[in-house]
């Protein structure tokens, strides 16, 4: 049994299907991609199974408990964390004290860092403790958006695009320290656009098109996959051709 | 093994051409959540208690320890308020409404069973963090802008009640009580005495604000403040914070109004209306809501400003309105913010800082 079990997960924005009938199985032991083209329901996905939307229709159970629709607050007590497309923080706070309020709330039930300072340390913000968030260049914005979702001591860390708008050295080495995160015990399911970053990175990819899983396996195996080499190469023909 | 981050140290080590900018910039940012170091606070913390401990004695006259007194005791009630809005982010303009609810509380009490200061205090107390949470209700279904318009209808509805309640409220005329009930050797009909009672009751919500400020509780009040979304996503159970951080603001509401109450003591719902409501809501946001010692320093512009200037009400009006301006022009984050940047300026920018607590200027 899977971690985290999704089963046919349905998410409905009035007429707008976002997910059709979703189901997955994550473990907390390795990367997990998920890859397809825009407005797929990728995003809908995450928000679905950490509480965000409540769901449509179907289950997530994550650890053998059903999880649909708890509160987004209780899920993450539960150790299944996530990131946001649009990188957040506490805007008016102290790098410090972003990843505090996160390390306070993951500690109430054992977390795995000592320190504040560990997890600052783990993605490279430390020199930055004391500039407050708002201020932030955007490379080290995202850095605070994964050293935040760390501070909860997650089991699983669902990361939604964490290398949209870095350049390709800082995308690198935000690749490198997500690599670290499994041997650690923290599974990531991880979002996102670049095919050979998602290809190194992963063990399994899955991918989404108009809310539904079209394919699922190992990366050179997916990718090769007709069904969605068509998803993905079909309307760059198109646009070749005219 | 870390990230490099080719921006590391680009905020720290800036050249001094750019620091002198950045000093000008700093005096009028809000720096809320920028430390000072732990003995500046507490040379502060013991300057401030001096002086409003020596204040009777200084010969300043009967009526300007009378205002002293209405301005502890209106601080109090901005302790609350600067407790959900400064760090919770959630602004009332009904708060006089909820210092009433303690007051009326408190004299009713006293009228109907005799109950005394001591004894109706925690009753009140209660009563207004009761009243405050169940007005916090809807909150937790709309967004901060209509919190704001129910709190103002409540404060309408809340004079209406108090004005239409025969005999048990006293209706428009309002209601007496007796003094309050003396400690051994102490008697509180003395106006000095009395101004020490409030300012012991000062010092506890000053106390209360400063450690719920540096604990975990006020770390996760701002970050609600700051962003609720991510704050949920971190575990934090956001609308229960939101609900129990009115519940706090209303006890600080409930001691402030039966205060009030037994240094007026006859109360009528004038006291509690529109206007006493944004007034309280001004001197919040004058004196800067996230600074330890902003809602004292409001209370004390506010209360002070007409005495000094010899101002009408109606040019007191004006003045404040002015000043309000004044300030969310230049100072977005309140007077207390102007003291501490202009102290972090002198001091040197802010690389000087130790530790300690965060946010309390
Ligand atoms: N809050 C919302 N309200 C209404 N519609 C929404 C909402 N969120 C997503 N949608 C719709 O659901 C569909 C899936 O969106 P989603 O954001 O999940 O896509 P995505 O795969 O994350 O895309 P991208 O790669 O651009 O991030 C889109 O059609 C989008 O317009
Ligand atoms: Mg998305």
């Amino acid at each position: 049994m899977a971690a985290l079990e999704v089963r046919g997960l349905r998410k409905q924005f009035g007429g707008v299907v976002a997910l059709n009938g979703v189901d997955l199985d994550i473990d907390t032991d390795r990367v997990v991609g998920i890859v397809g083209p825009n407005g797929s329901g990728k995003t809908t996905l995450f928000n679905v199974v950490t509480g965000v939307h409540p769901a449509t229709g179907g289950t997530v159970s994550w650890q053998g408990q059903d999880i649909t629709n708890i509160g987004a607050h209780r899920i993450a007590r539960m150790r299944l964390v996530r990131t946001f497309q649009q990188a957040m923080s506490f805007p008016g706070l102290t790098v410090d004290e972003n990843v505090r309020i996160a390390w306070e709330q993951g500690r109430k039930s054992g977390g795995r860092w000592a320190s504040p300072g560990m997890i600052l340390d783990f993605v490279g913000l430390a020199p930055l403790g004391k500039a407050i968030a708002g201020s932030l260049p955007f490379g080290s914005l995202r850095r605070l958006g994964l050293a935040v979702a760390l501070g909860v001591s997650p089991e699983l860390l669902l990361l939604d695009e964490p290398g949209a708008g870095l350049n390709d050295s800082e995308a690198q080495a935000f690749a490198a320290v997500i690599a670290q995160l499994p041997p650690q015990g923290i599974g990531v399911c991880l979002i996102d656009h670049d095919m050979d970053m998602m290809s190194e990175l992963c063990d399994r990819l899955i991918v989404l098109d108009f809310g539904t899983k079209i394919a699922e396996g190992p990366p050179a195996e997916v990718l090769a996959d007709p069904k969605v080499r068509e998803v993905y190469l079909g309307p760059d023909k198109k646009v070749g051709a005219s | 093994m870390p990230m490099t981050d080719n921006s590391a140290g680009k905020v720290g080590a800036a050249p001094e051409g750019a620091r002198a900018r950045d000093r000008l910039a700093l005096l009028t940012a809000d720096n809320a959540s920028v430390p000072l170091p732990a003995g500046v606070q507490a040379i502060t913390a013991i300057l401030l208690a001096a002086l409003l401990i020596a204040l009777p004695w200084l010969g300043l006259g009967y009526r300007f320890l009378s205002i002293a007194i209405t301005t502890l005791y209106t601080a109090i009630g901005l302790y609350g308020l600067g407790l959900q809005f400064g760090q919770a982010g959630i602004m009332s303009v009904g708060h006089a409404a909820l210092m009433g609810v303690g007051a009326y509380a408190s004299a009713i009490l006293s009228v109907q069973l005799g109950l005394g200061f001591w004894t109706s205090l925690p009753f009140a107390m209660v009563l207004s963090a009761i009243v405050g949470g169940v007005i916090g209700l809807p909150t937790l279904r709309v967004g901060g802008q209509h919190y704001i318009i129910i709190t103002f209808c409540f404060c309408a509805l809340f004079v209406i009640v108090l004005t239409n309640g025969g005999t048990f409220t006293g209706s428009a005329t309002g209601l007496d009580v007796g003094s309050v009930t003396p400690l051994p050797g102490i008697n509180f009909d003395k106006l000095s005495n009395n101004y020490y009672l409030v300012l012991a009751a000062l010092f506890l919500a000053l106390a209360a604000t400063y450690l719920i400020g540096i604990s975990r509780y006020g770390r996760t009040l701002r970050a609600i403040r700051e962003n609720e979304q991510l704050a949920r996503s971190v575990g934090i159970n956001v609308d229960l914070h939101k609900l129990g951080v009115l519940m706090v603001s209303g006890l600080f509401a409930g001691l402030a109004g039966v205060l009030q109450l037994y240094y007026l003591r006859h109360i009528s719902p004038t006291l509690f209306g529109a206007f006493p409501s944004l007034y309280l809501a001004l001197m919040v946001m004058l004196g800067g809501a996230r600074y330890l010692y902003g809602p004292l320093i409001g209370a004390v512009i506010v209360n002070f400003l007409p005495e000094v200037l010899n101002l009408d009400p109606v040019d007191s009006r004006i003045a404040y309105g002015v000043c309000l301006l004044l300030v969310i022009l230049l100072l977005p984050g309140g007077v207390g913010a102007g003291i501490k940047n202009i102290y972090c300026a002198l001091a040197g920018g802010f690389d000087k800082q130790g530790g300690g607590s965060n946010g309390r200027a």
